[in-house]
């Protein structure tokens, strides 16, 4: 009995030397630098936006990290609902003490996350909100930077685009416009935005449609509307699931635009398969033929394919990978996270992103930092996006005029 | 010992109260959307007593969020005035519209309140000049400047009158004549209880809490939109919980709402993809199990004994 | 004589008006003729299905939709993976859905039965959630949708052409409805069903296996909403959360026409129809057409009280 008990005490014994031991013979873990990111992981946006930041965070790591810091991106879910966007970000500063808050996509979960970041004023570059509502709410926030375009900032783009295009190519016509946008605060803000915009530039007159997205989808009665108008270009802002029902509509009742141009955030898994998506034009941040003709843009898709065997679906995915080089390369250059010095060398950013252009900051109606000031013109054609404009980035000339339903 | 019972929900309370003393702002902004949810499934379950099944919360709630926002945009008042007109023009539309829908019975009147919320939806939608329209509106400031702990503390006290107003509906003449109202009208008609007098009250009250809890999430967020205020989680998730926590009583949607509120919240942390499927599959094998709902559930087995 | 007492009749008299507004639509706007019948044949064929379980198993079924939507993709995946057309693709669905049904029944709504009523609804809610994350995680929240030429078949009257292949819907809504009608009223267990769904006790009394009954009946329900699904791949970007509102409108117009009324059903969607229709036909006025769906079943639903009660 008494030798069991000595056996016993002095094997603990020998554990408890062997742990503190291990422990002293480990070198102290080297603190990580912490980015907080709020995304929707149940969209297909926000998953691969986690992901690609996650990507990004492990090339970084493996070139040495950051200020010689490894560097780590914690992701947690908003459920695309406001108030647990909110209390994630409220999570990620008092739980998980993090530096920079990054990510985001839609912009009624951005709203009610704003007065969430105005509390902790931690340096923030987001990817997400297009609304201007939202910036809006942010007026003096200097610790904010917003990389994602807002609505207006891409109706401006498109003005420029569309007249660079035709000047181009004379013999596409733009002058008259008929615009379908989806009833909810999305469309709703597009058009409105556009018709301030471009009053001076073109005649237009739209129409409002229930998105497939919410339950809609019957589209026939403004098409014969549309039709009736007999529009030079014919826009719909919309979701991807009304990308295709709208074109087999559009050929059911004959309605073929010279030019016909769709705006969802993202377009649906196979429609470059359809032979109706032939000629449809769109409007995007990113496509995956800008590959070749950006180094960057490349990279990433290699990467990220061999990283997770999938495609990237939506441009949030390179967005999200711009996201941490851009914060990871600003803290390289300021030399320490102090978030005076943060914001300074955020300002000097001029990152070349997979997305083709290079990243800078400048102010837009209302905050001092705005990152991408436009979206790129693009078209479908042989089942993939071509980028049309601008044109540094061209990968494709226009096809026009958007061909005769005739045999598809 | 009866006595335990007042011990107990003293503890409780006091531990309530104090949460922001040993809590952080992530514990104590869980908490308070748990409050919400938690006050809205009681509001719910008060109304079920009369066996009027509500499809409509989403729409007391935008309408009292809406409410709070245009009042405080277009007149000088404090958030809590603006709070407590966002439960007044719910209990006033609730007044007007019960006397024409409370005369319907089970799912009619289930699917009349869910087409109203859904009307009030497109109302708000379209009415751009008084509402903002699709885009919405956004307030100038959030109420106690977005501090954790002091909305925390509204919220518990919303959620404590609630408790109150349920068990003044648990204990007075309102409950007989409700659960008289819901086992069998007739006989209820034939000992004299004003039916319709009761319903119209009971609604109305709920109604009421639903905008009052509308009201203060529009302040705390600082928005109001058509899509976000008027969104069916906001009928759904109050549902489910009265449903789990068991109904006809006030602990029932009072312990749903803790449950659901927590389990969905560590279950996002843990599981980021997929969390949801197995907030499903949580939902189903307890309501297999136990189908008075968990406190409904926990009363029989101390019975049994 | 004879001629003006039918005309008396309230039947007749509906009957007229509408043939009335159906010839004053044709003239002066056929468009919503015939997209008004298009989309109520949606409606009516996925609603139908939901009356049927309503009126005889008396459950509230919130994952209706979602059975659909999980149809849908299952027509997806079939179509993908041997190329054989949606429609076609109808047949195994219809058979897999059964079998969904047949556990679906078995693995829980059987318990729920004998338990306090509301309990459906959660049980149901809970799976309408599992069928959604289920479909986002197999196949991610992008729309997908099937490709085929036929969708945007197309007829013209004149200069106005319009889409054909919606017709499809209207076809499908009342070949539902005649077959569970022959069904209920024609066979021997279908009979059984209505006798259950009308007094669950007598039934019993009488004989009739409730169990089996109720297993019959919501199989059938599961399995033609999930072959539907395919119908719907045709016409419709699918995604996992295509399914809420088409449980959410079901739900309504079964209400509107009465518990047990599956004719009624069918009457209500188009009235429902051509209603949307003649609003979205007024150029701007798109936007209200959701109002006058729900207006229309609330004055419904309170009219009928009213009358119930005069009787």
């Amino acid at each position: 009995m008494k030798r069991n008990l000595v056996g016993i005490i002095s094997v603990l014994c020998a554990l408890l030397i062997a742990v503190a031991f291990s422990g002293c013979a480990a070198p102290p873990p080297v603190e990580p630098i912490k980015l907080g990111a709020v995304n929707p992981l149940g969209d297909i946006t926000g998953a691969q936006a986690s992901k690609a930041m996650q990507l990004a965070a492990k090339e970084i790591n493996d070139a040495g990290g950051v200020l010689g810091r490894p560097i780590e991106v914690i992701v947690i879910d908003s459920e695309l609902k406001p108030e647990k966007g909110a209390a994630a970000l409220d999570k990620l500063a008092t739980v998980d003490n993090v530096d920079v808050f990054i990510g985001g996509m839609s912009s009624g979960v951005h709203m009610g996350e704003i007065p969430t970041l105005k509390k902790y004023e931690k340096v923030t570059v987001w990817i997400g909100a297009a609304s201007h509502v939202c910036e809006e709410a942010l007026e003096g926030c200097d610790w904010y930077f917003h990389i994602h375009p807002w609505d207006y900032l891409q109706g401006e783009s498109y003005l420029e685009g569309w007249t660079a295009i035709s000047e181009q190519n004379p013999e596409v016509k733009i002058d008259n416009w008929f615009w379908t946008y989806e009833e909810g605060g999305f469309g709703t803000a597009s058009y409105a935005a556009s018709e301030e915009l471009y009053k001076d530039w073109i005649t237009m007159t739209g129409e409002s449609f229930k998105s497939a997205a919410l339950g809609g989808g019957d589209y026939s009665a403004l098409l014969e509307h549309a039709k009736d108008y007999n529009p030079d270009v014919f826009v719909w802002v919309g979701y991807g699931a009304d990308a295709l029902p709208i074109m087999e509509q559009a050929k059911a009742i004959g309605f073929a635009p010279p030019l016909f141009l769709g705006s969802p955030p993202g377009w649906p898994a196979d429609f470059g398969e359809s032979p109706l998506a032939e000629d449809v034009c769109l409007y995007g941040m990113w496509a995956p033929s800008i590959k070749e003709v950006s180094t960057v843009s490349k990279h990433f898709w290699d990467a990220y394919i061999a990283e997770y065997n999938e495609e990237p679906a939506t441009y949030f995915c390179p967005l999200g990978y711009t996201n941490v080089y851009i914060v990871a390369d600003a803290i390289e250059r300021a030399g320490t996270l102090d978030e005076d010095a943060l914001i300074a060398a955020l300002e000097e950013t001029e990152y070349a992103s997979p997305m083709g252009e290079v990243v800078t900051f400048s102010p837009s109606n209302i905050i001092k930092h705005q990152g991408v000031r436009g979206q790129k013109i693009l078209q479908w054609q042989n089942g993939e996006q071509q980028v049309l404009w601008p044109f540094e980035f061209a990968t494709a000339e226009i096809a026009y005029p958007f061909p005769s339903w005739e045999g598809r | 010992m009866k006595n335990w019972r007042y011990i107990v929900y003293a503890v409780v309370i006091v531990l309530a109260i104090s949460l922001p003393f040993y809590t952080g702002a992530y514990h104590q902004h869980v908490a308070t959307t748990i409050l919400m949810f938690l006050t809205l499934a009681l509001s719910w379950d008060m109304l079920i007593r009369a066996g009027q099944l509500s499809f409509g919360i989403a729409g007391f709630f935008g309408v009292g969020g809406y409410a709070a926002a245009i009042t405080y945009l277009n007149w000088d008042i404090s958030p809590f005035l603006s709070i407590a007109l966002g439960g007044l023009a719910a209990f006033v539309i609730a007044l007007v519209l019960g006397f024409a829908v409370l005369r319907l019975r089970g799912m009619y009147f289930a699917i009349t309140t869910l087409a109203l919320a859904e009307i009030f939806r497109v109302i708000v939608r379209n009415w751009s000049s008084l509402t903002g329209g699709p885009e919405g509106m956004v307030l100038p400031s959030t109420i106690f400047g977005g501090d954790s702990a002091q909305i925390y503390w509204l919220l518990l006290a919303i959620a404590i009158a609630t408790i109150i107003v349920s068990e003044v509906f648990q204990r007075t003449r309102i409950h007989f004549a409700l659960t008289s109202i819901r086992n069998n009208e007739t006989v209820a008609k034939a000992s004299g209880v004003d039916i319709f007098k009761y319903l119209v009250l009971a609604f109305a009250i709920t109604s009421a809490i639903q905008g009052i809890v509308g009201g203060a999430y529009a302040q705390i967020y600082g928005f109001v939109s058509p899509e976000g205020s008027f969104h069916l989680d906001f009928t759904l998730l109050p549902l489910a919980m009265a449903l789990l926590g068991g109904m006809y009583s006030t602990p029932g949607p009072v312990v749903g709402g803790l449950v659901l509120g927590i389990v969905a919240e560590y279950l996002k942390l843990q599981i980021p993809y997929g969390h949801l499927l197995v907030y499903g599959v949580i939902i189903v094998v307890v309501i297999l199990f136990m189908p008075k709902g968990i406190v409904g559930t926990i009363r029989e087995r101390l019975q049994r004994r | 004589m004879q001629l003006l007492s039918k005309l008396k009749q309230r039947n007749y008299q509906i009957a007229i008006a509408c043939i009335i507004v159906a010839v004053i639509l044709a003239i002066w706007k056929p468009s919503v003729l015939i997209y008004g019948s298009q989309r109520a044949g949606l409606y009516a064929s996925i609603a139908i299905p939901m009356a049927l379980i309503l009126g005889v198993v008396g459950i509230i079924n919130l994952a209706h939709g979602q059975f659909m939507m999980l149809g849908a993709y299952l027509a997806y995946w079939i179509s993908v993976s041997t190329g054989a057309d949606p429609l076609v693709a109808m047949v195994p669905v219809f058979l897999a859905m059964f079998v969904v049904g047949m556990l679906t029944y078995r693995g829980c709504i059987k318990y729920v039965l004998k338990a306090p009523e509301l309990n459906q609804l959660l049980l149901t809610f809970g799976l309408a959630m599992i069928l959604e994350q289920l479909a986002n995680l197999l196949w991610t929240s992008q729309p997908v949708k099937a490709h085929v030429g036929y969708a945007s078949a197309s007829a013209s009257i004149g200069s106005f052409t319009f889409g054909t292949f919606d017709f499809v819907n209207v076809a499908m809504a009342i070949a539902i409805l005649i077959a569970l009608l022959l069904f209920l009223k024609r066979t021997r267990t279908g009979q059984a069903a209505l006798a259950v769904g009308q007094n669950p006790r007598g039934a019993k009394l009488v004989g009739i296996n409730i169990d089996r009954t109720y297993l019959l009946i919501f199989s059938i329900s599961i399995a033609i909403v999930g072959a539907l699904g395919a119908l719907f791949l045709t016409r419709h970007s699918i995604f996992p959360l295509v399914g809420g509102t088409y449980t959410l409108k079901s739900f309504c117009l079964v209400a509107m026409a009465g518990i047990g009324n599956l004719t009624g059903v069918l009457w209500c969607s188009l009235g429902l129809g051509l209603a949307e229709a003649f609003i979205m036909s007024f150029k701007g006025y798109g936007g209200w057409a959701d109002m006058v769906f729900f207006a229309l079943i609330i004055i419904v639903i309170i009219v009928r009280s009213y009358q119930r009660r005069v009787i």
